[in-house]
């Protein structure tokens, strides 16, 4: 990665803004993944709501991030690796949006299943989950800033244990669902969260996969390390 | 929310110079229609626009250099600080003292380094000691970014220097009478990618001080150093705004097709 300044150091604050934008993002949807969780399980619905709210903070810094990198774009015609820089920026930005959403559908749930009787250790599972899957974003996040190719494989390899986890869960929700159906809807629900907190990961690797081709010029090739699908067949 | 935006922003909604209505006819030819513009003082501002379109003339209005020609004719007003510069009482060459100018091509005079500075403060009598003046000439070519390079051989011709240097010189030269304005007319189309890169970086730290104004045929330096861009067709100021939104989100079609390379 070339750490030289430009000549133009208006261009490194440019490119500096962007990123930090990214950073500060990534804060407000780990925040929001952490918080989401533990109103789960604390079935804290005031906590719930305030993640609800939050989301259109991240949405407008997405927004904002879009906005610069265009004008960067624009008026300071990037290339090299300056352009991977603008690229990955906006591809970040879009993937941490979409955490973001998921955190949010997370809180809108945990105030359903406030409101329903408990599912033995659910919400527990789905708190280390998340917390998993928090970590993983970190690491990527950090890959970004130092351009830390080798920390982006192993959050590339890491994310077959959140599938790994999503697995688990899912098959306790069915025991739960099969046993007594009266637990159906609360654990449709807790079946959502976990889906989309596996979704989280997933978005976790493709940043990793972006830091990748910051850093190299070229995404990964190999296949990434999959857990066993989810099938109808296998249940 | 602003953080990014503070650096961009143009520190003052002051008015350096404002134009009305100016027309400008060489003999038969209407050069320029009825331009409107006002120029923020410590900002750069851009003058865009294809061949003939009108942004030098307009610039060169901007000094009077077109008193100069002779066939040129001048009507409307333009005023500095809200003072008509066309007014008889207005002495042009005090006035370019205050509206600096640096050309396409680098034209240092046949002097020495140190001369090519120190000749605008002594014809203007803007220092009384020979001490006083070395302090104008360093601090300028200080600010011109050049001082490093040529601290030991002010005595040696500023015609010896690259042509970079030579630029940077001849803007070292304009700001020695401390102006307001400084009109830059293509300052960087004889000069290298680098040359342009240090050019391009010394303007934008000189809007600490002065109203630049650069007419440029490059957009792309165009959206680097400027705040503010006027484009220019055909003798008309089609559109004038932050530069930033000129470049992604143009308002007028003609403003669009020459940005992206579809009229010229």
């Amino acid at each position: 990665m070339n750490t030289d300044r430009h000549i133009a150091s208006a261009f490194d604050r440019d490119l500096e803004g962007v990123q930090a934008l990214v950073l500060k993002m990534a804060g407000l949807v780990e925040a929001a993944l952490a918080d989401a969780a533990s109103a789960l399980e604390t079935r804290d619905e005031a906590l719930a709501e305030r993640v609800r709210e939050g989301d259109a903070a991240i949405d407008l810094l997405e927004e904002q991030v879009n906005t610069e990198c265009v004008r960067l774009i624009a008026i300071r015609a990037p290339a090299a690796s300056d352009l991977r820089t603008v690229l990955t920026v906006m591809k970040i930005a879009a993937s941490l949006e979409r955490c973001g959403d998921y955190a949010k559908n997370l809180a809108k749930r945990s105030i359903v299943l406030a409101q329903m009787h408990t599912i033995e250790g659910a919400a527990g599972s789905i708190r280390r989950m998340a917390r998993q899957v928090s970590l993983l974003l970190k690491d990527a996040l950090d890959a970004f800033i130092s351009r830390d190719v080798d920390l982006a494989h192993a959050v590339r390899q890491q994310d077959r244990d959140i599938d790994q986890m999503y697995s688990a869960l899912f098959r306790e929700f069915l025991t739960h669902m099969m046993e007594d159906p009266r637990n159906i809807t609360a654990c449709m629900h807790l079946h959502f969260i976990a889906k989309n907190i596996e979704r989280v990961g997933d978005h976790a690797t493709t940043i990793a996969e972006q830091v990748i081709y910051l850093a190299t010029g070229d995404l990964p090739r190999d296949p990434r390390p999959k857990a066993e699908s989810v099938t109808m067949g296998n249940l | 929310m602003k953080d990014l935006r503070l650096e961009r922003d143009v520190q003052t909604e002051t008015n350096k110079i404002e134009a009305r209505k100016v027309q400008v006819y060489y003999g038969t030819n209407h050069a320029l229609k009825d331009v409107d513009v006002d120029i923020l003082d410590k900002t750069v501002t851009a003058f865009i626009g294809p061949s003939g379109c009108g942004k030098s003339t307009f610039l060169r209005c901007l000094n009077r250099m077109n008193d100069t020609v002779a066939s040129a004719k001048v009507q409307g007003a333009i005023t500095l600080d809200g003072e008509d510069i066309y007014d008889a009482r207005v002495d042009p060459v005090q006035l370019r003292a205050k509206i600096g100018m640096v050309f396409q091509k680098p034209n240092p005079f046949p002097k020495s380094i140190y001369d090519n500075v120190a000749y605008g403060p002594k014809i203007h009598g803007l220092t009384r000691t020979k001490a006083e003046l070395d302090e104008v000439v360093e601090a300028c070519l200080r600010k011109a970014a050049l001082w490093n390079e040529v601290k030991d051989r002010l005595q040696s011709p500023g015609t010896g220097l690259s042509g970079g240097q030579q630029q940077r010189l001849c803007i070292a030269r304009a700001i020695a009478t401390s102006p307001e304005v400084l009109l830059m007319d293509e300052p960087c189309s004889a000069l290298d990618p680098i040359a342009t890169a240090q050019v391009e970086e010394l303007i934008d730290e000189l809007r600490s001080q002065f109203s630049v104004v650069i007419v440029t045929h490059s957009m792309q330096q165009a959206a680097r150093v400027s705040q503010r861009t006027a484009f220019f067709h055909l003798g008309n100021l089609v559109e004038y705004g932050e530069t930033g939104a000129i470049f992604t989100n143009p308002k007028d079609p003609r403003t669009e097709s020459y940005i992206t390379g579809r009229i010229g």
